[in-house]
């Protein structure tokens, strides 16, 4: 299968010296969803964040279908509308109506009208299940609701790759499910999408791949099946010490 | 249908009730007018002169007046104008022109004719001389029996102890000249010319006339005293000379900007004399039966009634003292006034300005005139201001470092750009070298060359503000270059050691923009806002800079709003210095309040924008503004507050808004708890509704969820 996205030894070293990603590579395979695990502070944000550039990478190299995206030259904005980002804290546009928000990228990077913009967003609304609330503003939405916007929002712009960056995190655990569900269907569908997240038992059910990192580098990668049967000792002690706190 | 047609036949009534209630009215209206009607009279009084021929001069001196005329026509009165008797002809040229002084009388005419009377004793003596090619266009006695004459082409005659000698120069036509006493004299002509003497008229020097000016055709100068001398255009215009602390009468000239005419410097009539009373008062006389007053420098200039129908012509005005006067016009008219001229009111009651009612009544027109004026400048310049403070703030939060404008480029195109900015850079400041030189600047002087590099040529010479670009941009420019020759790729900051301390220098870590709009903000922050106004309008002075050539593109364009720019905008200077005052100061401080709220943006947002694929501007526009301002509309409140409050400020560069209006306002009444008080209320009145307006917007515009701001 075709690697839509592919690091090769990546490094980021931040302003105040603190050395969080070193040396990560792995592949993406079209229409794998790919589960980045790992403690607090293992890097595994910042290899998300560095592969649509929010964060320069110090070193190593980003192509996407095979082109190298990390060069100063390479047109950024047109890279990061082919890439769907979802975050943690949701960053809906709070000033936008829901329908607005998703339209907005729509017809301003994708140059629709308004009219095909608005058709577009409903259809990705439905698909997120929130199509009674696309009047709604931001402020008025549920945690889960306002994810399932922001997972909408990047659909819309029908990318290549989707990046979730802890999506489910800043979530009480009874408005999860929800997002859980709608991230499901999408892998089902088989959107290509690399997943940063804590929930152990999502990474099990719908990864096709799970990456482990600890300490900026990748300490274990492998099937779904790792978490069950880890073979590093490090991973067997971070999956320890999760099920303890549950 | 029963009811149509009872209201029809109804109908006949109600047209004769509306009737008769109109008549009530007009009646009531009739009976409330006053017998006695209020009328203005006018000031002069019509003297028989005894002859009809043209008055072209006449000159006074205590109870002794002389006029001329055509055909060498001399009239005169021992009784201040009360009856004038015919003197014997002194010869068939026209006396257009005529001095006293000293004792003694002169006049002369275009072809060389001139007669003298030396003391009140005397006879008129004919002192004529050739005048060649030349026409006599001035004269002026500097002594009892010594008189200068000027004429076309620079000549200049002196009589002096029975001799005439030549002094002319060449080149400029003259029109006339005036002697304050045996040394010092002012002469004036064509194409703005204005010259000096201190030696009697014997060597002359040129001064500047005011820029406004420079091409004007100066007719007529009075060098009235130690502290004032004034000089007209034929084109209306009134320019004035005052004593400033160490520079003498006769150096500096302004143009005279009348507030009775709206601000214009053009009184709209063909002047043809001025004669000055007093230091601060003049009279000005013009064809078409023209006749005005100024009691306060030229400020306002009071057209005057004529008793004579408005096609005389008035030639000269001679003032006895400040009241006593004489006008001589076309056809042998005379005026007399005991007045200066100034319209007598009859019928009028005097009003009592110790009842609030009267003061009120008679004060409101001049407070609305002044909140109008006030808005005009608040609304621009909130205007201006909202622009450069969205401008400067998007500036100040731009992230482009210039590590980032030089990665994107090869090292070489990077080290080729830093060597062409470092030689451009050289090349301005050797440029501004020796104009820095010229200064004479010693140790820390230096930190005033700024201003001296803008004006090297003091009040006379031309402001250049482009040596002040060549400064900033030398300086940048060479510093850049220098940065960007010495890259070697990297662009890492680096650590220096000075004085064992380790301070971290990262030049790569500049932002250009935000460093170009950090300079503005300081500049107009850091300095007081009274001398912003005083620098723009007298400094800079931007109204001829940028008012009047915007003036000029919309000259002749009668739309509504283009004329209302051009009338009552950009054509009053001292409204132009006030708007881009208000504007450019509120704009730094508004930078500041938008920069703010920006800053309150969560990052994320950002994040998100760029995620989508906006770009950066995009995200601006489109995402982080939209919510700033929302989040930055009541410190802008605040903000457009004081810039109303002050605006208040413009009354120092003499603009007529609400605060000047309340010092006119107290000259007349010398109610002055009630005047300011009044303006107190009209500044209320203003603020509050802008606070209201805001108000209003800031919950129509509240977002759900976006910002703590109380209720839902």
């Amino acid at each position: 299968m075709e690697s839509v996205l592919s690091i090769v030894d990546m490094h980021k070293m931040y302003a105040g010296g603190v050395h969080a990603v070193r040396g990560v590579s792995f592949d993406v395979k079209e229409g794998e969803s790919v589960a980045i695990i790992g403690s607090s502070g293992s890097g595994k944000s910042t290899v998300l964040r560095c592969i649509n550039r929010l964060i320069e990478p110090t070193e190593g190299e980003v192509m996407l279908r095979g082109e190298m995206i990390n060069t100063p030259n390479a047109d950024i904005n047109d890279v990061r509308s082919r890439i769907g980002m979802v975050f943690q804290s949701f960053e809906l546009f709070a000033h936008l109506r829901v329908i607005d928000n998703i339209t907005l990228g729509l017809r301003h990077v994708r140059k629709m009208s308004r009219k095909e913009a608005q058709a577009e967003a409903l259809e990705v609304l439905e698909k997120v299940d929130m199509l009674d609330r696309k009047d709604a503003f931001p402020g008025n939405l549920s945690g889960g609701q306002k994810q399932r916007v922001a997972i909408a929002r990047a659909l819309a712009m029908k990318p290549e790759v989707m990046l979730f960056d802890e999506p489910t995190s800043a979530l009480d655990p009874e408005l999860i499910g929800s997002v859980l569900k709608t991230i499901r269907g999408l892998a089902d569908e088989g959107m290509t999408m690399i997943v940063v997240t804590h929930e152990i038992g999502f990474a099990r059910d719908v990864a096709d791949r799970v990456i482990y990192m600890d300490k900026g580098v990748v300490a274990e990668s492998g099937e779904s099946s790792i978490i069950d049967n880890p073979q590093t000792e490090r991973l067997k002690k971070f999956l320890s010490s999760i099920s303890e706190e549950d | 249908m029963r009811e149509t047609a009872i209201s029809q036949t109804n109908s006949p009534f109600k047209h004769s009730i509306s009737r008769y209630f109109a008549i009530v009215l007009l009646s009531i209206l009739l009976v409330s007018v006053t017998a006695n009607a209020q009328e203005y009279r006018s000031g002069w009084d019509v003297v028989n002169s005894g002859v009809t021929s043209d008055l072209f001069s006449v000159e006074g001196e205590g109870e002794e007046i002389w006029a001329f005329g055509e055909n060498g026509i001399v009239l005169g009165s021992q009784n201040s104008g009360a009856t004038w008797t015919q003197m014997e002809s002194m010869g068939p040229s026209n006396l257009s022109m005529s001095d006293s002084g000293f004792g003694a009388f002169l006049a002369a005419g275009r072809d060389g004719t001139v007669i003298i009377k030396i003391d009140s004793g005397s006879q008129w003596e004919d002192i004529s001389f050739d005048a060649g090619e030349e026409d006599i266009r001035g004269v002026s006695l500097n002594g009892n029996s010594s008189v200068v004459i000027v004429g076309s082409n620079g000549s200049i005659w002196k009589y002096d102890s029975g001799s005439w000698s030549d002094y002319s120069i060449s080149g400029v036509d003259l029109l006339d000249v005036s002697f304050l006493d045996s040394e010092r004299g002012i002469a004036v002509g064509e194409e703005g010319a204005i010259l000096f003497s201190d030696d009697g008229g014997v060597t002359w020097d040129y001064r500047d006339a005011p820029s406004e000016a420079s091409s004007s055709r100066i007719i007529d100068v009075e060098f009235y005293s130690d502290i004032r001398a004034y000089a007209i255009t034929d084109m209306g215009e009134v320019m004035k000379s005052s004593r400033e602390i160490s520079t003498p009468v006769g150096f500096l000239w302004n143009m005279q900007y009348f507030e009775s005419e709206g601000g214009s410097s053009n009184l709209g009539v063909n002047l043809t004399s001025i004669e000055v009373a007093t230091t601060n008062k003049f009279l000005l006389s013009g064809t078409e039966g023209y006749l005005s007053m100024s009691k306060d420098g030229g400020n306002i200039v009071n057209r005057q009634m004529i008793p004579l129908d408005n096609l005389t012509a008035f030639n000269d005005i001679a003032m006895l003292d400040g009241f006593r006067g004489i006008a001589v016009g076309s056809n042998g008219s005379i005026l007399i006034t005991e007045r200066a001229g100034e319209d007598e009111q009859v019928g009028f009651e005097v009003r009592d300005f110790s009842e609030f009612g009267n003061f009120v009544d008679y004060s409101k027109g001049m407070l609305i005139d002044g909140l109008f004026a006030t808005l005009n400048i608040v609304l621009f310049g909130i205007f201006l201001g909202f622009f450069l403070g969205v401008t400067l703030s998007m500036m100040k939060t731009s992230p482009t470092t210039l590590k980032e404008v030089a990665q994107k480029r090869s090292l070489i195109l990077v080290r080729l750009f830093g060597a062409v900015s470092f030689i451009v850079g050289f090349m301005f400041l050797d440029h501004l070298i020796p104009i820095i030189e010229g200064l004479g600047l010693n140790g820390w002087e230096y930190i005033y060359a700024p201003i001296g590099i803008i004006n090297p040529g003091g009040i006379t010479g031309d402001l250049q503000f482009e040596n002040f670009a060549y400064l900033i941009l030398g300086v940048s420019l060479l510093l850049l270059g220098g940065l960007f020759i010495s890259a070697n790729g990297k662009y890492k900051k680096s650590e220096l050691e000075i004085f064992g301390r380790t301070v971290i220098w990262n030049p790569w870590g500049v932002r250009p923009l935000n460093f170009i709009a950090t300079i503005y903000t300081d500049i107009f922050r850091n300095t007081p806002l009274i001398v912003q106004f005083l620098f723009i309008h007298f400094g800079v002075q931007i109204g001829a800079l940028i008012g009047d050539p915007l003036a000029e593109m919309l000259d002749g364009s009668t739309g509504l709003i283009t004329s209302f720019l051009r009338d009552d905008v950009l054509s009053n200077r001292a409204c132009v210095s006030a708007i881009f005052a208000l504007g450019l100061n509120s704009g730094a401080y508004q930078c500041e309040t938008i920069r703010g709220a920006i800053a309150a943006i969560p990052s994320g947002q950002m994040e998100a924008g760029r995620s989508i694929g906006l770009n950066y501007m995009q995200t601006m526009r489109l995402v982080i503004m939209p919510q700033a301002i929302r989040i930055c509309i009541p410190p802008m409140g605040n903000e457009m507050v004081n810039l109303v409050l002050n605006s208040s400020l413009a009354m120092v560069i003499g603009y007529s808004e609400l605060t000047r209006k309340a010092k006119l306002i107290n000259a007349v009444t010398f109610q002055v708890f009630w005047s300011y008080g009044m303006v107190l209320i009209s500044y209320f009145i203003v603020t509050w509704t802008l606070a209201l307006i805001l108000r209003y917007l800031e919950n129509k515009t509240r977002i759900p969820g976006l910002g703590i701001s109380g209720g839902n």
